[in-house]
């Protein structure tokens, strides 16, 4: 049943992801009377999904990739709504639903077989943990859309051109107070995050787990994310080179997820 | 007979503004001139409308009556020689006078197309025109007026909502403000250097302060002119503050949009100035408008990062470019006018053709209960259940025969 809900939620998302591109691109705003609603319809059963999904595979976090991809689609998704009710802006559904569509796609119509091992008694702190990190990731995302979108309203304004607006854009000082406090959101998600995950491993493994090269460049996205804000609130770091520097981030947030699926030690499911 | 609906006026397309001006009725008087319109001879119903760009009468006259002369109601009331206003007078009948008024109250007959102002004016012209009971309520039969402007607000709505006519600002201080909240969305707060002096210049500092602006720093190379600007815009909730000339470059930083309008011969601005403003304010943007010719900011200030620099050529381009989208728009909302029109027109006639169909019917009725009644002592044999198998009979077939002459009365006539 879980799959039904999820493909369901999928399908909404996937609508309000159309939805969105008229309102956003065309200055249609009574679009939002599909985005909107669908996106927040697709979240209530996308929630009711996944925990059906946990309670059928007898655990109650997300750990096997499909669950940790539904789980991040969940707060993209989250973060869209979020964004809208405080800012009334639908640009960043331009990016932020389509990547929850893909995301939610794969465990929608390709469901994961592997059986799960969980290590010990700690299923609370593990699920903070991953639940934290991913909110961070989500975070991220958010912040790098709204500064790409901050280049985008920029370079519209320094080109002073005259040709018929498409794309309904925020101010852009809106723009960077979204990138900014998206980024001071997540910095706290991922420290918490990360130190949970280091006690549990170091009363699970000892300290041999902190060898692994995952684990230390989980530590490295978490110096670069500290970095990044240190940079942008001292030295008001915007347009071009926020960009660059949230997309070094998230590159660095790539590997860190792609090493996930590498890791000998940092994976809990047998296959 | 039909009452004629007569819509008479001088606009701005066809008379100066020495004859509008004689025309124009203050507010204080409208009451009265609208009470006095409607109660000359042959005059059923009346509203004004008089703006700066438009004194119109609009009127609905008895048809069997004399026609009343709406000129003379303009010389009389005026003052004015009827000779004087003929050449530039408009008149428009029935359906050529809904469409006008359409036109009007939707402001596609507006001097600046799409401008908001006109469809309140309407509205206005019509509440005192009912407080005088010169417009009758449509409820209480009669009305047509009622009915007419009733309509043409719906129209203008739907223009409104259907169309991007008045989405875009045309005038330079409007185009400026808009700029400006692109930048920095809400300016509830914003801090505005107004460097030299001039009306376009305080214009834009007024529609700033309108828009939530609250602080207004003024720089002038005499210090008196500055004090005396201050002056202007000190009582209206605004900290006002005069900088020195000489310490322009070490406060502007300050201010998130700076307008500049002086005689300088040369650029007040260049990009260093620029970057070590954006440095100062971490990076916060600024906005320039500059008004002066010529120019006082220099324009590769605009590729500094944080700094947006307009002269008077870029917000007269975009306002040009805002006013040919306008144009585009209203031919969209022509395109509503003519149909709502049409819907109008057959709206009208299906209310003309409601006694002759409620007097058909009637007709028909009466002729079935009467023959019914001559057959009373047949039908007395009949079960009730016959009774009301012969009364439903008799009703469809009543019904079926009157629908082809019901139909013909509700279309509308060539």
């Amino acid at each position: 049943m879980s799959l039904l809900w999820l493909r369901v939620a999928v399908l909404l998302y996937a609508v309000a992801a159309l939805a969105v591109l008229p309102a956003a691109l065309y200055d249609r705003p009574s679009w939002r009377l599909i985005a909107i609603p669908a996106t927040i319809t697709g979240l209530l059963f996308h929630f009711v999904s996944l925990a059906e999904m946990l309670i059928t595979a007898h655990h109650s976090l997300p750990v096997e990739s499909h669950e940790t991809q539904s789980f991040l689609a969940i707060l993209l998704a989250l973060a869209f709504v979020l964004v809208y009710a405080r800012y009334k802006t639908l640009a960043l559904g331009i990016f932020l639903l389509p990547l929850a569509v893909l995301l939610g796609l794969l465990p929608a119509f390709r469901p994961g077989l592997g059986t799960t091992t969980l290590p010990g008694p700690h299923t609370g702190w593990l699920f903070l943990h991953i639940a934290l990190l991913l909110a961070a990731y989500a975070a991220l995302f958010v912040s790098l859309v709204a500064s790409v979108l901050y280049l985008v309203q920029e370079a519209r304004l320094k080109s002073k051109s005259v040709q018929p607006v498409s794309i309904k854009l925020p101010p852009l000082e809106t723009l960077d107070l979204i990138a900014l406090k998206a980024l001071l959101f997540g910095l706290p998600c991922m420290t918490a995050g990360l130190l949970i995950g280091s006690l549990l491993a170091q009363i699970t493994y000892g300290a041999t787990y902190f060898r692994d090269p995952k684990i230390l460049l989980a530590f490295a996205m978490w110096l670069a994310y500290i970095g990044m804000i240190f940079i942008r609130r001292h030295s008001g770091l915007r347009g071009r080179r926020s960009v660059y520097l949230s997309s070094f981030v998230f590159l660095v947030i790539l590997a860190v997820w792609a090493s996930n699926q590498f890791s000998a030690v940092h994976r809990f499911t047998t296959p | 007979m039909t009452p004629t609906l007569v819509l008479l006026g001088v606009n701005h397309n066809t008379a100066p503004i020495e004859i509008r001006e004689r025309l124009a009725i203050p507010a204080s008087r409208l009451a009265d001139a609208t009470r006095s319109l409607a109660s000359s001879p042959g005059i059923r119903e009346g509203l004004i409308l008089s703006t700066c760009n438009r004194v119109e009468l609009l009127t609905v006259q008895d048809a069997d009556a004399v026609t009343p002369d709406l000129l003379r109601f303009f010389h009389e009331y005026f003052a004015v020689p009827a000779a004087t206003i003929r050449p530039h007078v408009y008149e428009f009948r029935e359906r050529e006078a809904v469409r006008h008024l359409f036109r009007v109250a939707s402001s596609l007959d507006s001097m600046v197309v799409g401008e908001p102002q006109i469809l309140g004016q309407v509205k206005e012209s019509y509440t005192v025109a009912r407080e005088v009971g010169a417009v009758n309520s449509s409820d209480a039969g009669g009305g047509h007026l009622d009915r007419l402007l009733q309509f043409a607000f719906t129209v203008a709505k739907k223009i409104r909502t259907e169309t991007q006519i008045g989405a875009s600002s045309v005038s330079i201080a409007s185009v400026a403000v808009d700029l400006a909240r692109t930048i920095f969305g809400s300016l509830a707060g914003k801090h505005v250097l107004l460097v030299g002096a001039g009306k376009m210049s305080e214009l834009a500092v007024r529609q700033l302060i309108q828009q939530g602006a609250t602080s207004i720093l003024i720089c002038n190379r005499t210090e008196d002119r500055a004090h005396k600007i201050a002056a202007q815009f000190q009582g209206q909730g605004i900290s006002t503050e005069v900088i020195p000339y000489g310490s322009l470059y070490t406060e502007a930083h300050r201010a998130d949009i700076v307008i500049t309008s002086t005689g300088a011969p040369q650029h007040l601005f260049d990009a260093s100035h620029g970057q070590q403003f954006i440095q100062r304010r971490r990076g916060r943007p600024m906005f320039f408008i500059d008004i002066a010719v010529p120019r006082d900011v220099d324009p590769r200030m605009n590729k500094v990062e944080g700094c947006f620099v307009y002269d008077i050529d870029d917000l007269q381009q975009v306002a040009a470019a805002n006013l040919s989208d306008r144009t585009r728009e209203a031919q969209a909302a022509e395109q509503i006018i003519t149909a709502e029109v049409s819907r109008y027109q057959q709206r009208l006639l299906t209310l003309d053709a409601v006694p002759a169909i409620k007097a058909l019917q009637q007709q028909a009725e009466e002729t079935r209960q009467a023959e019914l009644a001559r057959s009373a002592k047949l039908l007395a044999t009949l079960t009730p259940e016959q009774a009301a198998a012969v009364e439903a009979l008799t009703r469809n077939l009543t019904n079926k025969l009157l629908h082809p002459q019901l139909l013909a009365l509700r279309k509308p006539h060539d």
